[in-house]
């Protein structure tokens, strides 16, 4: 009876696949830019994905070669000649411990060195600089708008970013979940009601980028992808960044104040303020953290906490500011803040507000 | 009766399934699936609980947890009530079977009362409700509300199963049906622990 | 002579045989006739969500879009995702290929609980009805993920959808109960878990997925309905809920619903690579054994779908290695099938040509799907077309073609008849040069910068839309030359005879197509069935193919 040892078939067979399957390697490793797989990118740690993608291309050459060379090569070594006899029958083998402790600790070996791999880069996109530039999208059907800090309204035609310069980019939705999506730059996150995302990159190359929406968002979302993030020289930026801010000077993101007089805070009452904050606040404000967005922010800790020392008009968190914010409201990036006459309340009503929140550690 | 021949036949009704282990497995089987769906509401009311609002949102009122307490006392009676009803039944006693098996039917009847006055209180009192109170009303009162729809389930397959033992429908030696009633009725009562817990003490 | 006793579980499934059409064929409780009939209803939902996939090609020709308005694409692709999913290829493969073969392969009668699996079979069409049916009341438009807050918007078809989808899962529960009990209690005598085809093997992985992970399912759409229908809040953020939630819920079902599609197309592909390479299957216990892997660490993987949604970055991170080890049992069985064919006398019918287009297609899918487990990489692919690639790849190439395997290698055992092996050739080899076409190129489209789910894209991708579209043409052709073949050979094909591939498992040992009871002696077992060179490792055969009487009945 035949045995089921390789004959010289399998090995001329095998070594072609390893010339194939090298020049596999070669191709992805030595290849200048991965340019015809994945856009031309523009920023780190973009550069970092696509080393990730080379590393697997190149490994899944190798092992994508193999599989199918094999399947074909025994598909025609090994079919029923014509010679045969009908009823022939392969080589009787049920399983060769040595062959199948191979297949699996060798793929397992290689499953542990992929995720060191993808974890150092995880890493990477996680400690990327937090000190740069602090830039706000928002996601509407069907289009991106920006923030930007000490400028009044929202950009609404392009994304403008200086050159070189990390920056964080914090996103969120005004309706349904958007996902935003820069090719270039690699980079994606979902945009979602409530909820604050963020990425951090460095943009290292001039030019202009798509920015496309990539979760479905209404019937709008095929042309959710007309915007650019526009990457500057620094004077550049700077130059655009001046000139919109003053033409957006008159443009106020606070209402004017309608109240009466100044709002004594003493004898709030914390549970009367509760319950008040459960008829007037709540439908705007949930009593999470900051990021836990409703419409407005979440209130955890607007008096106490260390992380956000100032309120979203730029004051200082105090009982006295947060009274002016309920007395004369405020419009900013998250939306529109009612004033007082919009919600209904008397200065006592704030005062117990405001004792109320001050009991949110 | 239904005859097939089988050559040698004897080993082979040995070595092949009797009908009702099929149905105590298929039984479990559904008592597992009911466990998951009931994990998935409490994984849901968990992780929005966990959301960050703070529990119970502001302005709502916790439902009191003596009320709870009380039925949960009624709903572990008639637990201890059905499983000596068994016992009862596979010792011949059928008289004590009948009254044990009553007991746990009037026992699972209050337990249902016991909620509808926390729900009636809870809604006109507290003015909590199942689609206007945010993820409070939304969770408590789907999930209390699935547990509650078992019970009444599990009493009317009680009742059924009282009606055929009175009809003669089980013996001592066949008494499928009551097994599954029973291992229902804890499988409800092992819920309730769960849901109490979540709602009224964490 | 001798009498099974009144409490044996023969007894119960040997009810006289129903007698009239409507019993015999409709309401029947026949696992058998039930099979065929999911069978026949997947196909029919086949050729509609194929012919919506068709509407998709023919609006994608133009950058423009323009054929159908955004709005009717939007709903078109998401009845063609949910129809492929939850009435083709998961019906198909459990409802199917599970009733018709499986009971059989164990030496049973039927599975354990007829009744039920005749309420599960009819809830299924029903469903069907209900989910096309939507696209007159505004079909949802979220993609079969149906991801709030854009589900809560919309019209009643979103509504109808729940109700379609939580129908289905009922059927996919009762219907894994079903077979798992049948499958740990119904075995003929000595048919232990280490000698069961590997086709029930991969049934018994499957069967606690569809009873564990539909039911999951079954509270998420539950939940969206609630919230659709009477406003209570889970998933809206302005009341406090959260979309994130659904993701969670729906993911914890449809990544282990994505193993539902696939284990059982892998037993078919044991089977079939057996028996046409003339060896036994290459490392049994471990192809046996990593299905029960893959059902199992399939349930721990969800969140790779969820890698942009903002979950906390160090919880991503268990998910993608946990994803990435999926590989090994996966690659196990893939190894295992080529050493299979080593050596072997290998019969190139069409069955093995789907098996061996399976091989390489799906693996080219799996190693995609590693690809999209990297989160890195993933965060550049995720929402574009690279993700339809990748589950056309397993879907199709996987899925799909294990079911033309499976069709082309069971038609005889259903019928009598073979289908025609020429015109099989012809399908293959469209089928594989429109597979290829059409969803190569989508990988290429994905990573260059078009997103999925639009009606009108960017002018530089339009060549490649036009040739994908061309090619799913040749693709359709391939698919109609099918049908017609069998339409054809049902009743005028080759006689085939009862065991026509020379196969060993018990299916094959008794007549095309096999009688109302199966068995007439309930075999006992004492081997493996893929030894070829060993007589048959079964007992009581000798008289199932003649034509002695069976005798059933009170007496
Ligand atoms: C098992 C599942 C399965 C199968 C078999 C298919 C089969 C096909 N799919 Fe599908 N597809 C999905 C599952 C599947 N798909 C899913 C889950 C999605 C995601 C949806 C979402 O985003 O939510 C998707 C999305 C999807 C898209 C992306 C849409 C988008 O994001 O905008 C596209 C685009 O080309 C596509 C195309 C096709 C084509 C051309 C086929 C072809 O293989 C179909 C060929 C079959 C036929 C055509 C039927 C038989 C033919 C006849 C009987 C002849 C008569 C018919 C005619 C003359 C038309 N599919
Ligand atoms: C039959 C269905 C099926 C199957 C079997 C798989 C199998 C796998 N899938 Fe896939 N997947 C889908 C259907 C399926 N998938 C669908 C429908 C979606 C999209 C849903 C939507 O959004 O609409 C999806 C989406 C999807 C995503 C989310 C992408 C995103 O939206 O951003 C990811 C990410 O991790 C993923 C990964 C994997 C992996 C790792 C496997 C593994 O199981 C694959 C394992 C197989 C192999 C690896 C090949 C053989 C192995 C070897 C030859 C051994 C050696 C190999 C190595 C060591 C690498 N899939
Ligand atoms: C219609 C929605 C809405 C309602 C109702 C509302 N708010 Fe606000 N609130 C907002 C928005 C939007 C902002 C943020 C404005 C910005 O930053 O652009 C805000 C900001 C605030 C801030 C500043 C938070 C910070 O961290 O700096 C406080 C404090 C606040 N609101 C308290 C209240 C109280 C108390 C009530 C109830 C009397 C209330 N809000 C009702 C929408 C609302
Ligand atoms: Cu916004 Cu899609
Ligand atoms: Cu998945």
């Amino acid at each position: 009876m035949e045995t089921n040892k390789p004959g010289r078939g399998f090995w001329v067979t095998t070594a072609i696949l390893a010339v194939i399957s090298i020049a596999g390697v070669l191709y992805f490793w030595l290849m200048p830019s991965v340019e015809p797989w994945l856009p031309p990118e523009g920023g780190h740690p973009g550069d970092q994905v696509d080393w990730l993608f080379r590393f697997m291309s190149s490994t899944a050459a190798v092992l994508y070669t193999f599989v199918v060379g094999y399947v074909i090569y025994f598909a025609i070594a090994y079919r029923l000649r014509r010679s045969d006899p009908p009823d022939a029958l392969g080589v009787q083998v049920h399983d060769n411990a040595k062959l199948e402790i191979a297949w699996t600790v060798v793929p397992t070996l290689f499953v542990i060195l992929l995720s060191i791999l993808s974890i150092k880069i995880w890493y990477v996109l996680q400690i990327q600089p937090t000190n740069g530039l602090v830039v706000e999208s928002i996601g509407r059907q069907w289009y991106f708008t920006f923030r930007y800090p000490n400028v009044n309204g929202e950009v609404t035609d392009a994304m403008h970013l200086p050159v070189n310069m990390p920056v964080t980019l914090n996103l969120t939705s005004n309706d349904v979940i958007h996902s935003f999506w820069v090719p270039d730059m690699r980079l994606k996150a979902d945009m979602i009601p409530g909820m604050i995302n963020t990425i951090r990159f460095t943009p290292t190359r001039v030019g202009r980028y798509q920015i496309i929406c990539t979760e479905f968002c209404g019937t709008g979302h095929s042309t959710m992808d007309k915007q650019t993030m526009v990457v500057q020289s620094m004077p550049a930026y700077l130059a655009w960044y001046h000139d919109w801010q003053q033409r957006n000077a008159h443009v106020s993101n606070a209402i004017p104040t309608v109240s009466s007089g100044a709002i004594s805070l003493a004898g709030g009452d914390a549970a009367a303020g509760r319950t008040l904050f459960s008829q007037k606040c709540s439908a705007c404000h949930a009593l999470g953290p900051f990021e836990q967005r409703i419409v407005g922010p979440g209130l955890r800790g607007v008096l106490h906490d260390e992380s956000h020392p100032e309120l979203v008009d730029g004051d200082e968190a105090t009982p006295a500011d947060v009274a002016k914010i309920l007395q004369n409201g405020y419009t900013g990036s998250m939306g529109h803040m009612p004033n007082q006459a919009e919600n209904g309340l008397s200065n006592n009503d704030i005062a117990n507000l405001v004792a109320f929140l001050n009991t949110l550690k | 009766m239904a005859v097939v021949s089988i050559p040698g036949g004897g080993e082979v009704d040995q070595l092949y399934a009797d009908t009702r282990e099929l149905r105590l497995q298929g039984f479990l089987l559904f008592l597992v699936s009911d466990v998951v769906l009931f994990s998935s509401f409490i994984f849901a009311y968990l992780y929005l609980r966990n959301s960050g609002q703070g529990w119970p949102p502001p302005g709502i009122a916790r439902p009191p947890i003596s009320l709870a307490a009380l039925n949960s006392a009624i709903l572990f009676g008639s637990g201890a009530t059905m499983h000596y009803a068994l016992e009862n039944f596979k010792r011949g006693n059928f008289l004590r079977y009948s009254s044990l098996m009553l007991w746990t039917i009037l026992l699972g009847i209050l337990f249902l009362c016991g909620q509808g006055i926390e729900y009636t209180t809870l809604y006109f009192q507290d003015h909590v409700s199942w689609a206007g109170s945010g993820i409070f009303g939304a969770s408590f009162f789907t999930l209390t509300g699935m547990h509650g729809f078992h019970v009444f389930c599990g009493i009317c397959y009680l009742v059924v199963l009282l009606l055929q033992s009175v009809h003669g429908v089980y013996d001592k030696n066949k008494y499928f049906g009551l097994t599954a009633g029973t291992l229902y009725w804890h499988f409800v009562d092992v819920i309730w622990v769960v849901l109490f817990s979540i709602f009224y003490l964490i | 002579m001798s009498v099974i006793a009144e409490h044996g579980g023969i007894a119960e499934h040997i009810h006289p045989e129903p007698q009239g059409f409507v019993r015999k064929y409709v309401f029947s409780l026949d696992h058998k006739i039930i099979g065929i009939q999911y069978i026949i209803t997947a196909f029919v939902f086949f050729v509609l969500a194929g012919c919506l996939a068709e509407i998709i090609r023919i609006q994608l020709m133009h950058a423009n879009g323009g054929f159908v308005t955004a709005n009717t694409y939007d709903e078109v692709y998401s009845i063609h995702g949910s129809a492929m999913v939850w009435l083709v290829i998961i019906p198909m493969l459990t409802g199917g290929f599970g009733n018709f073969v499986m009971p059989v392969q164990l030496g049973a009668r039927d599975v354990a609980f007829p009744w039920l699996n005749m309420i599960s079979f009819w809830l299924f069409p029903v469903a069907g009805l209900m989910l096309f049916s939507s696209f007159l009341m505004g079909a949802p438009v979220a993609g079969w993920t149906e991801y709030p807050p854009m589900s809560l918007q919309g019209g009643a078809g979103t509504s109808m959808w729940c109700a379609a989808i939580f129908l289905v899962g009922v059927s996919s529960t009762l219907t894994g109960i079903n077979f798992l009990v049948t499958i740990l209690k119904m075995r003929a005598p000595g048919m232990t878990f280490t000698r069961m085809p590997l086709f029930c093997w991969g049934q018994l992985a499957t069967a606690p997925l569809l009873m564990i992970a539909t039911t999951a399912l079954a509270a998420a759409l539950a939940a969206l309905f609630m919230e659709r229908q009477f406003g209570v809040p889970f998933y809206d953020p302005t009341k406090g809920g959260s979309p994130v939630l659904w993701q969670h819920m729906f993911w914890f079902y449809s990544h282990p619903a994505v193993y539902i599609m696939i284990l059982p197309a892998f037993g078919i592909m044991s089977e079939v690579i057996s028996v046409f390479s003339r060896k036994p299957v290459f490392g049994y216990r471990m192809i046996a054994f990593s299905s029960a892997a893959i059902a199992l660490a399939g349930f721990m993987v969800w969140a790779h779908h969820m890698f942009t949604s903002g979950i906390a970055p160090y919880m991503q991170l268990p998910f993608m290695v946990l994803t990435f080890a999926i590989a090994v049992p996966t690659g196990i069985k893939i190894f295992s099938w080529l050493a299979t064919m080593w050596g072997g006398k290998i019969h190139l019918t069409t069955s093995m040509l789907f098996a061996l287009g399976f091989l390489v297609l799906f693996t080219f899918g799996g190693i995609s799907g590693v690809f999209l487990a990297a989160i890195p990489f993933d965060l550049h692919v995720h929402g574009t077309y690279f993700i339809p690639a990748h589950l056309h790849f397993v879907l199709v190439g996987g899925s799909l073609m294990g079911i033309f395997s499976g069709m082309y290698y069971w038609f005889p055992k259903m019928t009598g008849r073979y289908l025609s092996e020429f015109w099989g050739r012809v399908h293959f080899a469209l089928f594989v040069i429109g597979f290829l076409g059409t969803f190569l190129p989508m990988h290429w489209l994905g990573a260059e910068g078009m997103p999925r789910r639009v009606a009108s894209y960017d002018p530089q991708f339009q060549w490649v839309n036009q040739l994908e579209s061309i090619f799913s043409f040749i693709m359709t052709a391939a698919i109609l030359i099918f049908f017609v073949n069998m339409l054809y050979c049902i009743r005028n094909g080759k006689k085939a005879g009862h065991n026509p591939w020379g196969a060993r498992t018990l299916e094959w040992q008794i007549p095309s197509p096999p009688p109302y009871y199966n068995f007439k002696h309930i075999p006992s077992v004492f081997g493996l069935p893929y030894d070829f060179t060993e007589p048959l490792p079964y007992t009581h055969l000798e008289d199932e193919l003649t034509d002695a009487p069976v005798t059933v009945g009170a007496q």
